[in-house]
């Protein structure tokens, strides 16, 4: 490459602005890897646009490198742009109508229902002694019911009872404490009204000591029906 | 780092490990390597494993005397570069493409103070050149260097065409070259992190 054409034709600043195809690109450094001139030209150039880089890029530098004025964008609306008034207020009036309705219609229904006098299903089921496991509740839909726990007496102060449901996931823990007496061995205990599914149930208690110990006393099952 | 001519005493300095001459040597060639590389490789690692590796086959081949052209210097160490970076990418690893976007600047690594001192000294005369620009121009070089902004689009956005893309940039170096050049006494600029 002759050193007249590459001056002539601004290779360097060709090359330094990556215009140059790939076969011109090999020619212009077999070139200036032999042209000194050439090779201060081409670190010269390099080291002026690396250096503007660094300076362009430099905010609060001395170079005003952009006095444009901004262009006007709008804003992008933050995530609580939805809770304007459009949708606000028709939400809040809904909240309001639903509210009423539970105050005056749903729960004295529900107060009246719980204060009226009823007969629970219920199963006596006993821990970990012959016969247990084959008890059956009968209950209406989301419908509650009773269980009569016989525990065999121990020295425990207190003691827990977890219900399983048919897919084996804990349903509730309800703890209680054993009388002084020693008296009694058997506790009801009422399983509230809830969406079940049909299937085995088990039952699983644990005595609790002072220390904190816990150790099982007794598991059982029963089969729960659902009513049509 | 003074002007030195590629020759056959050049040559022998070199191979009798002159310091002052594989000082020089190291220094030119690295900083030319280093542009060459930078536009094909995109980490700094794979770049200096290149410029290890020509090295160490130019000084083999200087030690074993199979450098026959001493005035082709130059040309040599560049085709072996050029086989070096053959190899790179036939390996696979480590290397990628004119395509690839990242890490396309080398970070400056290992720098004395001196090194610090004179690559300030060179970022002042840069900005002096940038100040002595139109408003207008330094957008223009910001847009195209910076922001890496497709140069045909900068250049509708300017109403400007490539020739006065190449131009501005011609003038700025040449401002910048005599500067350096008049204060360092002719001394050609210390590349550090090119």
């Amino acid at each position: 490459m002759d050193h007249e054409v590459v001056v002539r034709r601004k290779m360097t600043e060709s090359y330094l602005l990556g215009e140059l195809d790939p076969a011109a690109r090999e020619e212009f450094e077999a070139h200036f890897f032999e042209c000194v001139d050439c090779a201060l030209d081409v670190r010269t150039g390099s080291l002026f646009v690396e250096q503007s880089k660094i300076l362009l890029a430099a905010k609060p530098g001395p170079v005003a490198v952009d006095s444009r004025p901004p262009i006007p964008v709008a804003s992008k609306p933050g995530w609580l742009a939805w809770l304007g008034p459009a949708l606000t207020v028709p939400v809040m009036a809904l909240l309001l109508v639903v509210v009423g309705y539970q105050n005056l219609v749903t729960y004295p229904q529900l107060e009246q229902a719980m204060n009226r006098p009823r007969v629970l299903p219920f199963a006596a089921v006993n821990l970990g002694t012959y016969g247990s496991g084959d008890q059956v509740i009968s209950v209406g839909p989301e419908q509650g019911f009773l269980l009569m726990v016989r525990i065999p007496p121990d020295s425990y102060p207190r003691h827990t009872a977890d219900l399983y449901n048919a897919a084996g996931k804990l349903e509730w823990s309800l703890t209680f404490p054993s009388l002084s007496t020693g008296t009694q061995d058997q506790w009801p205990l009422q399983v509230p009204g809830a969406k079940r599914e049909a299937g085995s149930y088990s039952l699983i208690v644990h005595g609790l000591a002072d220390s904190g110990e816990s150790k099982e006393v007794g598991r059982t099952s029963f089969e729960l029906q659902i009513q049509k | 780092m003074q002007f030195q001519s590629f020759d056959q005493p050049y040559l022998e300095r070199l191979r009798a490990g002159d310091y002052r001459a594989q000082e020089h040597f190291g220094a030119y060639f690295s900083a030319l390597i280093q542009i060459k590389l930078r536009s094909r490789l995109k980490s700094p690692e794979a770049i200096e494993d290149v410029r290890q590796e020509t090295f160490a086959r130019f000084f083999l081949a200087l030690r074993e005397g199979k450098i026959l052209q001493p005035e082709r210097l130059g040309s040599f160490v560049n085709s072996i570069c050029n086989n070096v970076l053959l190899e790179h990418y036939r390996a696979g690893s480590r290397s990628s493409s004119l395509d690839d976007d990242e890490q396309k600047d080398i970070p400056a690594k290992g720098l004395d103070l001196l090194t610090l001192l004179a690559a300030k000294e060179t970022q002042e005369k840069v900005r002096e050149i940038l100040e002595m620009l139109s408003e207008r121009d330094r957008r223009l070089l910001r847009e195209v260097f910076l922001e890496e902004r497709d140069k045909d689009e900068v250049c509708r956005d300017f109403g400007i065409d490539r020739d006065y893309l190449r131009v501005l940039l011609h003038r700025a170096k040449q401002s910048f070259k005599s500067l350096y050049l008049k204060d360092t006494g002719n001394d050609e600029p210390a590349f550090t992190s090119a």
